[in-house]
């Protein structure tokens, strides 16, 4: 992430908590950023303004995570490494044993969180770690 | 206000997953604002964000 982007998320944070103050501030970034880049962006904007760093949580596509995996490691494991909880997106396109499968690859033995919008799956556990959980390393 | 990252590869259903979150939270009383990188833009069209988020704003490479 070059200087002038973390600079622009860093204002954006700032302006959306002095002018609205939600109770949370949804960031979704580009396939190319990674959690470690996106921690200190959000740790920047703590200098001269008051919020909470929520969770990072990072999406695995179920169905194609093996290639990916595959063609793309370094970027798949910055997403990966540093995030509060990693869900392997679109289970009800797989199977069970490829969620575990993921898991084992990514070297989670706490596991991951089975998610699928479509199927309402995981969406609850996401739900609690929101507003009840907090992020790690803050 | 607390900030929540949600990344992953393209296509992996992010912007899902932060509809839905938006949708339970604001059912349930709570406020959402988004920071989005332009290639998501597409899917957040304005009737959801008028009546779901207090603030969204779209990031060029970001």
């Amino acid at each position: 992430m070059g200087c002038s982007l973390a600079s622009r998320l860093v204002a954006l944070q700032k302006e959306i908590k002095r002018n609205h103050d939600p109770d949370f501030l949804f960031i979704e970034p580009s396939e190319m950023v990674v959690t470690s880049e996106l921690r200190n962006v959000a740790a920047m904007g703590r200098r001269d303004t008051v919020y909470d760093i929520g969770p990072f949580i990072t999406l695995v596509n179920t169905p194609v995570f093996e290639a990916q995996w595959q063609e793309r490691p370094a970027l798949l494991g910055g997403q990966v490494a540093g995030a509060d909880l990693v869900a392997a997106s679109k289970v009800d396109l797989s199977g069970t044993e490829q969620i575990t499968a993921i898991a084992a690859q990514l070297g989670r033995a706490g596991g991951i969180v089975a998610l699928s919008t479509t199927a309402d799956r995981g969406i609850r556990q996401v739900l609690e770690q929101l507003i009840n959980g907090r992020g790690a390393g803050f | 206000m607390k900030i929540v990252n949600i990344s992953g590869m393209r296509g992996c259903g992010k912007t899902s997953l932060i509809r839905t979150l938006i949708q339970r939270l604001g059912a349930r009383g709570m406020r959402s604002a988004v920071i989005v990188n332009e290639d998501g833009e597409a899917a957040y069209d304005p009737a959801f964000l008028q009546n779901h988020v207090v603030a969204a704003e779209f990031v060029r490479g970001g």
